[in-house]
């Protein structure tokens, strides 16, 4: 209670301005028109992953050594951290603030790293049985296929994967090169997926082996069978003896069937399959490999550091040329034929629209031709309910197919085609499964588990949802205050030496040391997420930010709103909002 | 046995045989040898005290806030500009009742630039509930850095101590310096009794209503009071054990004077010259140097001017709009005495321009020759 200190005498007072009594009657927290309010917000790389990676979650394990925990963590959402560590294209990198600052976060080789620490580490062998007396099928053993089988197993469904090759992994095994991502990395992190119960079939063709009716038995049908069929040119000599789809040449090579090289590649195409197709060619001796590509050298689709690995490895990238012919000689391919283009405004179907410069035709002679010039979903045995428009099977505003039980995901839905994209929808695909089986789906609770706005979502959110605040935009760097914060430069990957690569595929990326991977974990600035830094508490005058063991507390009786917590808060975790009385 | 050092030096040793034990400064011309001194003490161990280094003499004065509220005995030195910026934090240093020293080197202040004596500097900080002490000699500065200290932590309140730029700053002179032992036993530590501490937590220069403010104040005129009699008290204690003492004011031949000149720092060295050659002549001159300027010794000013028909006050120092600021105090103590000498005002010497024998004999012929000022303020050294 308030106490009334009278002085009546002079000798009561003290000499200089001393309390002499407690102040703690004196409620200051009514002086408050603002409010702090310690908040969880998006970090924008979590935003950023398809995936739905709690990427600053599993910083924060990495820092402080726990990479069982990180690994866990990322596998709660993402099946593939051992993939996606070397093969995606880290678009969470690209989104981060540290990078305003030096240098972006190196996420993808910590990813990597941890999900190789925990590999070597790793004993159990899980082998569930499913909980549920519900059977989901999955045609396609790709990165979605899989990712939603592993959802739906670790939610207790029964999954079923229906691969139409002889081993599983989709675009994982027959397309991407084995220098970006080492088979044995791809068959633990399959095997892994395998022993939480998910069956996988091979050389099980639906529609061919199996026909669609069969598979209409199971409760919920998941089609993922990716983009493999390849663009064709439409030119002349497209038939020759010796031209190829980049696909099909990645296929024969990851399948270990001999192909004949010969001295000169051409390779029509500057997306990711045609750099594959380039570098895995390059890798088996052949002499003298050319890309040439439609677009400039800035608009080539593949991801920027693979098309300087591929100038690296001595390849000759032409830009801005298009093929007009394919000769040959008694059937089998001579040469192809080029015109200098540039591109013009895209096609009402936005395809590209190269406009040819005259007189600037040019051959290049050739033995062996691939043609990658973008691949398409072959959705030959989609049911006719399921609405299909320019390729691709029609997604709802929540990003689903699904009609009547059937869904789809990946590359069959998404024109954009990534590893990490098609396990975000394996994922979200899982999830709608899940809802749909219960019963229950709907757009409330499906923006509770958004991260951020580019559609990423989180299932920790979905089963834990008292752990998460609600969605919020993601923090950006003016909302971090860097004054806390010091220079230091991310770490560089070692790469292997360009002598080492040629004749075979050893993988190109190598790994890190664990104190780098630690201290570059360190590096996270922790976007909205309060990390227990105590500036906060140690900066509020009134002494009204209390610290419990794992959180903070503010103590409103005292707090006057001042907004200095708000401020000196190094990474906008704390709100400050008007006060509403 | 004396060493010849320099007037700054001199503080510098003062202040570590007072045992100081947090220093904070900003360098400024003409102070920094002092503290140039001081870092190289404390760098090289021989003195054990904390020195800080900061980006302003406001920073400084701050540091030195905390380091004596905590209880630590804390110095600091500057001049002019810098003791201008320091201005909010010299009054919260006396109204917090901190037993702070800082030596002040008088210095004008700019524009326009002048680097030399000139006393406005401290005189401007006047009504900051600092004592203040003007030095004559680099012995007195030395003696005098270890008194204030014991008078501050006896009166509590923080105190200045001046030394004319360069006339004393950067001349080197014989100084006497003192044994530890013997300054030990002279000043020993002391205990701060209401301080910072985090065993028992307070809140310190909190808001303090009408209802006690004015009594809060007047605590703080009857400290200056009671420093008239502990000035006194400690140089009389400084003088059995060192044999050297000033007191409040010296009072120079004054007996039976005709006039009596009034001067403070170096110059009273130059008018003691003076004097003795108009003694010598026959002439009955007096000299008054004031050293305590705050408190200002009324009494005993009155007491040994008693009879005296005038004085003639030399201000190296101007209150623009009124005149020498000596005289003006002085005028103020002795306005209400029936029996008081007539004041004559002179600003001389202002920004290092050399007070010799000839201008304070000018000074002397004129008063002598006139019943009175012709003008409030007299300029015997101005160009006209």
């Amino acid at each position: 209670m308030k106490q009334k200190i009278v002085f009546r005498r002079l000798q009561d007072i003290p000499p200089i301005a001393i309390s002499t009594a407690t102040m703690v009657w004196n409620k200051t927290g009514t002086w408050r028109y603002l409010k702090p309010k310690y908040v969880t917000k998006t970090p924008p790389c979590n935003e950023a992953c398809p995936a739905g990676n709690d990427i600053e979650g599993f910083m924060v394990l990495t820092r402080e050594g726990r990479l069982r925990e990180a690994y866990e963590k990322i596998r709660e959402e993402n099946p593939f951290p051992g993939v996606c560590g070397r093969v995606c294209f880290h678009p969470c990198e690209s989104s981060c603030n540290r990078k305003e600052f030096d240098e972006a976060l190196s996420i993808q080789a910590i990813e990597r790293y941890i999900a190789d620490s925990q590999f070597n580490a790793k004993s159990e062998r899980r082998h569930i049985k499913p909980k549920r007396k519900e059977k989901v099928a999955i045609i396609g053993s790709g990165p979605s296929g899989l990712t939603c089988g592993y959802h739906l197993a670790r939610m207790g469904y029964g999954a079923t994967v229906f691969e139409s090759h002889s081993s599983p992994g989709g675009i994982l095994r027959i397309g991407i090169p084995e220098y970006r991502l080492p088979r044995d990395i791809l068959d633990l992190e399959i095997s892994d997926i395998k022993s939480w119960g998910v069956e996988i079939k091979t050389n099980t063709q639906v529609g061919k082996d199996v026909p669609f009716e069969d598979i209409n038995v199971f409760n919920a049908i998941f089609m993922a069978t990716g983009a493999q069929q390849t663009r064709r040119l439409n030119i002349e000599g497209e038939h020759l003896e010796g031209v190829l789809s980049g696909l099909e040449f990645l296929r024969r090579i990851h399948m270990g069937e001999k192909i004949s090289l010969g001295e000169r590649m051409v390779v029509i195409g500057g997306g990711n399959v045609a750099v594959d197709a380039s570098r895995s060619a390059w890798r088996l001796g052949a002499r003298q490999v050319q890309m040439v590509c439609l677009e400039s050298r800035e608009e080539m689709p593949a991801f920027p550091d693979e098309i300087s690995e591929t100038e690296a490895e001595g390849i000759e990238i032409l830009p801005s040329a298009m093929p007009l012919r394919i000769t040959g000689d008694e059937g089998k391919v001579k040469k192809v034929d080029f015109v200098r283009a540039k591109l013009g405004e895209p096609k009402p179907d936005g395809s590209l629209n190269p406009i040819p410069i005259p007189g600037t035709e040019f051959s290049s002679e050739a033995d062996l031709v691939i043609t990658a010039i973008g691949e398409i979903p072959d959705l030959s045995y989609v049911p006719q309910e399921v609405s299909i428009k320019k390729g691709l099977i029609q997604v709802d505003e929540m990003g689903l197919a699904h009609i009547k039980g059937y869904f789809a995901g990946g590359d069959t839905i998404n024109p954009y085609h990534t590893v990490a994209g098609a396990i975000g929808s394996g994922k979200r695909s899982a999830l709608a499964i899940h809802e749909y089986l219960q019963g229950g789906w709907s757009r409330e609770k499906f923006r509770m588990i958004q991260v951020g706005e580019k559609g990423a979502i989180s299932l920790k959110k979905y089963f834990h949802p008292s752990e998460g605040e609600a969605n919020s935009p993601a923090v950006s760097f003016k909302d971090i205050n860097a004054d806390y914060f010091e220079h230091r430069s991310r770490i560089s990957i070692p790469p292997l030496s360009i002598e080492e690569r040629r004749g075979g595929f050893k993988e190109v990326r190598l790994g890190l040391e664990k104190e780098m991977v630690l201290e570059e974990a360190g590096r996270c600035f922790n976007c909205g997420v309060c990390n227990g830094c105590d500036n906060c508490w140690v900066y509020c005058p009134d002494f009204a930010v209390k610290r419990e063991k794992d959180h903070y507390e503010i103590d409103y009786d005292y707090c006057k709103g001042c907004g200095i917590c708000f401020e000196e808060c190094p990474r906008s975790a704390i709100l400050l909002e008007e006060e509403g009385r | 046995m004396k060493t010849v050092i320099e007037g700054s030096h001199a503080v510098s040793y003062g202040v570590m045989l007072s045992r100081v034990q947090v220093i904070s400064a900003y360098p400024i011309t003409p102070q920094t040898h002092i503290v140039e001194k001081l870092s190289e003490l404390c760098a090289s161990g021989e003195f054990q005290a904390k020195f800080l280094k900061v980006e302003s003499e406001h920073s400084a004065m701050a540091s030195c806030i905390g380091a004596s509220a905590v209880g630590a005995r804390a110095f600091t030195a500057t001049s002019s500009q810098g003791i201008a910026l320091m201005h909010e934090l010299l009054h919260w240093a006396s109204g917090a009742r901190l037993p702070i020293v800082m030596v002040n080197v008088n210095r004008a202040l700019a524009p326009p630039w002048n680097i030399w004596s000139d006393q406005t500097d401290s005189l401007s900080q006047r009504d900051t509930g600092w004592l203040q002490f003007y030095c004559e000699s680099s012995q007195e500065a030395l003696d005098t850095v270890i008194q204030a200290f014991k008078i501050s932590e006896k009166v509590l309140l923080p105190c200045m101590v001046m030394l004319d730029a360069f006339y004393l700053s950067h001349t080197f002179e014989p100084v006497d310096i003192p044994d530890q032992e013997r300054v030990d036993q002279f000043l020993p530590r002391y205990e701060l009794k209401l301080k910072l501490d985090p065993k028992d937590p307070k809140c310190f220069g909190g808001l303090a209503s009408p209802d006690v403010f004015p009594e809060m104040r007047y605590q703080m005129q009857q400290s200056m009071e009671k420093a008239k009699s502990v000035i006194p008290e400690v140089d009389g204690e400084y003088e059995r054990i060192f044999g050297r003492g000033y007191g409040l004011i010296e009072a120079y031949r004054c007996d039976d004077a005709e006039m009596v000149l009034i001067t403070s720092g170096t110059v009273s060295s130059t008018g003691r010259e003076v004097v003795d050659q108009y003694r010598d002549g026959g002439k009955a001159i007096g000299l008054l140097k004031i050293r305590s300027f705050r408190p200002f010794p009324s009494e005993e000013v009155r007491r040994n001017l008693k009879g005296i028909p005038k004085v003639a006050v030399i201000d190296r120092n101007l209150s623009c709009g009124m005149g020498g600021i000596f005289a003006e105090e002085l005028k103020s103590v002795l306005c209400n005495e029936e029996d008081r000498p007539t004041v004559f005002s002179y600003v001389v010497g202002l920004g290092g321009r050399d007070i010799t024998q000839e201008k304070i004999s000018d000074v002397i012929e004129y008063t002598l020759e006139q019943d009175r000022p012709r003008e409030d303020i007299l300029w015997p050294d101005l160009k006209r």
